[in-house]
């Protein structure tokens, strides 16, 4: 298979460029203008009153805490087969597989945790998902806790996460 | 047989007239794919996936049931060819359930492999209009069979009429409908099951011992020999270490080596890595009291200036390296090495294959450094045990223990010892080939080997 290949032109070989000042101009100019407006009209700054007020730009594709999928049946989707914690770069997915005797697949995770305080949010898991188990379209993007115990979420936690926008069950697995 | 010289994709090889095609493809790393070739039950010729195309003849040939001739001029790569195999393998695919998700085999799969390699097709079959077979049954002998993903490659079955005898698998049922499987009632039971898991190529025969407990690709392969008898066979040791946990083996595998065990290794041996996790010492035992590091080898001294007559007992599981340090050891100490084989000996164990009825690994190697086996009747001030099984047989004023596993019987000072995994070193098999086993597994908290004990034990910074 041939890699496609796209060749990016190397910038700054000219003598506007290796001065630096041009630039540095440019954006101070950037700076100022809007320095000078928010001075000139503080009432004009976009700011959200964050706790009181809540984000309303929240869409499909924010990757916020992640949730474990059902099936039609209502019993989870994951078949525990490993694939999301083999992309996970924080390798902060922890599964222990065991036998499914429910006669839907063979497997499933006895235990799926992850510590959300190695997660680094890329929404790997999700794209590597083969079932449609594990998703990030919660919405929830805080997380409160005492300890570090409270920031690893389990199967059940997981499993009781509601999806924010419509789509609860699992796509792949019915 | 002459030596012949012929061309395989425009390269000269040297090869043995009337040699297998395919084992020459084997050897010299040329790829090809199979399924039902294997090199210690032969050539079955039913998977049709060897397929090479050889000059003068009108249709590609399959590579494990051609012999070499003079002049021969071979292709393994190219369109023709590679469109030959492509689908050949989507017809062994044809019904296959692509579960790989569920399926322990995935990442050693031949399927897999194969279909990345000469596949990547669109399946022209829905799931639905699959012919299905029963999945997940329970062969015996901890053999899982699930019939939808075999491909017929007959292995398991040559395995057991060929190899073991014992002829208990077989495929009935023609066309889609052939399947392997036991006659009605009957299990899979010969003390070689499990080697038809391996044979397997695909997931069709899973190991129940091994089910879900890990994806192979987590796993690291060290090279090692198993301690389960005198016969040495070679095995993989696949460990691997989770996040937050120690190092854990997952299974023993065959390592193929003609010498010695060929390309199998008995079902004993293979599940022996449960025994060497469970039951571990890890403690340094004061009067049974938990103790350090520092108090236990004040405690060590203590017990050896108190005098009279010291007798050092050595497992023969032990390396011979560690075996020479004992020795030495036994001779400044002025103390008698005995390590009794008798002890080991297990006439229900051994057979005319794989299994010894000696059961200690390197009782070749105590032989051949002339440590004694019977121990005099004098009575023993102290003793040092490393390890030997019946340590707290002898009656002795004192005892040490060093051990890797806790032992019955009430000792002074006990110190915990490295297993074979844990620490590396060689061993004199019963046909007397020597074999090294590097060191496998890496604890958080290591445990010393006989050879770092000894050196402590001296005055030697740990």
């Amino acid at each position: 298979m041939s890699r496609k290949i796209k060749v990016v032109p190397r910038y700054g070989s000219n003598i506007k460029d290796k001065l630096y000042l041009p630039a540095i101009y440019q954006g101070m100019k950037v700076t100022f203008k809007h320095l000078m407006a928010n001075v000139a009209d503080s009432n004009a700054i976009e700011t959200l009153e964050y706790p009181e007020e809540q984000p309303s730009d929240i869409t499909q594709r924010y990757r916020g805490l992640h949730r474990l999928t059902h099936r039609e049946d209502e019993s989870i989707a994951c078949v525990a087969c490993f694939m999301c914690a083999t992309a996970c770069p924080a390798r902060c997915i922890f599964i222990e597989a065991v036998e499914r005797e429910d006669g839907r697949d063979e497997k499933m995770p006895k235990r799926f945790a992850i510590d959300t305080l190695e997660c680094v949010f890329c929404g790997y898991c999700v794209e590597a998902c083969p079932c449609d188990a594990i998703r990030m379209d919660t919405g929830i993007f805080s997380l409160i806790g005492s300890s570090r115990e409270d920031f690893v979420l389990e199967k059940e936690q997981l499993l009781a996460h509601k999806g924010a926008f419509g789509e609860e069950k699992s796509c792949a697995r019915k | 047989m002459s030596q012949i010289e012929i061309v395989i994709d425009e390269k000269k090889y040297a090869a043995q007239e009337g040699l297998l095609l395919i084992d020459l493809l084997i050897r010299e790393g040329l790829k090809v794919p199979y399924f039902c070739y294997h090199e210690a039950l032969g050539a079955d010729g039913n998977c049709r996936m060897c397929m090479v195309e050889i000059e003068g003849q009108k249709r590609p040939q399959i590579a494990c049931d051609t012999n070499i001739k003079e002049g021969m001029i071979v292709r393994t790569k190219g369109q023709m060819i590679e469109s030959v195999r492509r689908r050949i393998l989507e017809l062994e695919l044809i019904n296959h359930p692509v579960d790989c998700a569920i399926c322990d085999q995935a990442g050693e799969c031949k399927l897999q492999d194969f279909y990345m390699d000469y596949g990547l097709y669109d399946s022209k079959i829905d799931q639905a209009e699959k012919v299905h077979h029963k999945k997940h049954i329970d062969l015996g002998s901890n053999v899982m069979l699930d019939q939808e993903r075999c491909v017929l490659c007959a292995r398991c079955t040559r395995f057991t009429s060929d190899i073991t005898k014992t002829h208990e698998l077989g495929i009935v049922g023609r066309g889609d409908h052939a399947r392997v499987t036991t006659m009605p009632g009957k299990k899979l039971d010969n003390p070689y099951a499990m080697n038809v898991v391996d044979l397997c190529p695909v997931g069709a025969l899973t190991s129940k011992d091994f089910r879900f407990a890990q994806r192979v690709w987590f796993l690291t392969s060290t090279p090692s020999v198993c301690h389960g008898c005198a016969k040495g066979c070679n095995i993989f040791i696949d460990h691997n270490k989770e996040k937050y946990k120690d190092e854990r083996i997952y299974r023993f595998r065959p390592r193929p080596n003609a010498d010695v065990n060929g390309y199998f290794i008995c079902d004993a041996g293979r599940l022996s890595y449960k025994e060497l996790q469970e039951n571990r010492q890890l403690e340094m035992l004061i009067d049974g009291m938990v103790s350090k590091e520092d108090e236990a080898v004040a405690c060590y001294h203590k017990l050896v200036a108190d005098g009279g007559k010291i007798v050092i007992l050595a497992d023969a599981n032990l390396y011979t390296e560690e075996l020479e340090a004992i020795q030495k050891y036994a001779h400044i100490l002025g103390a008698q090495l005995c390590a009794p084989l008798e002890s080991y000996r297990d006439e229900s164990f051994g057979d005319d294959w794989l299994k010894s009825s000696q059961r200690a690994a390197n009782a070749k190697g105590v032989e051949k450094l002339g440590i004694a086996q019977i121990l005099s009747t004098d009575p023993v001030a102290l003793l040092i045990n490393f390890n030997h099984p019946d340590g707290s047989k002898i009656k002795a004023q004192k005892s040490i223990h060093l051990q890797t596993h806790q032992m019955e019987g009430k000792a002074d000072l006990v110190l915990p010892l490295a297993p074979f995994s844990e620490s590396s070193g060689t061993l004199v098999n019963e046909d007397g080939i020597e074999q090294f086993c590097p060191k496998a597994i890496w604890r958080n908290e290591p445990l010393m080997s006989a050879i770092e004990w000894i050196d402590l034990l001296q005055g030697g910074e740990r």
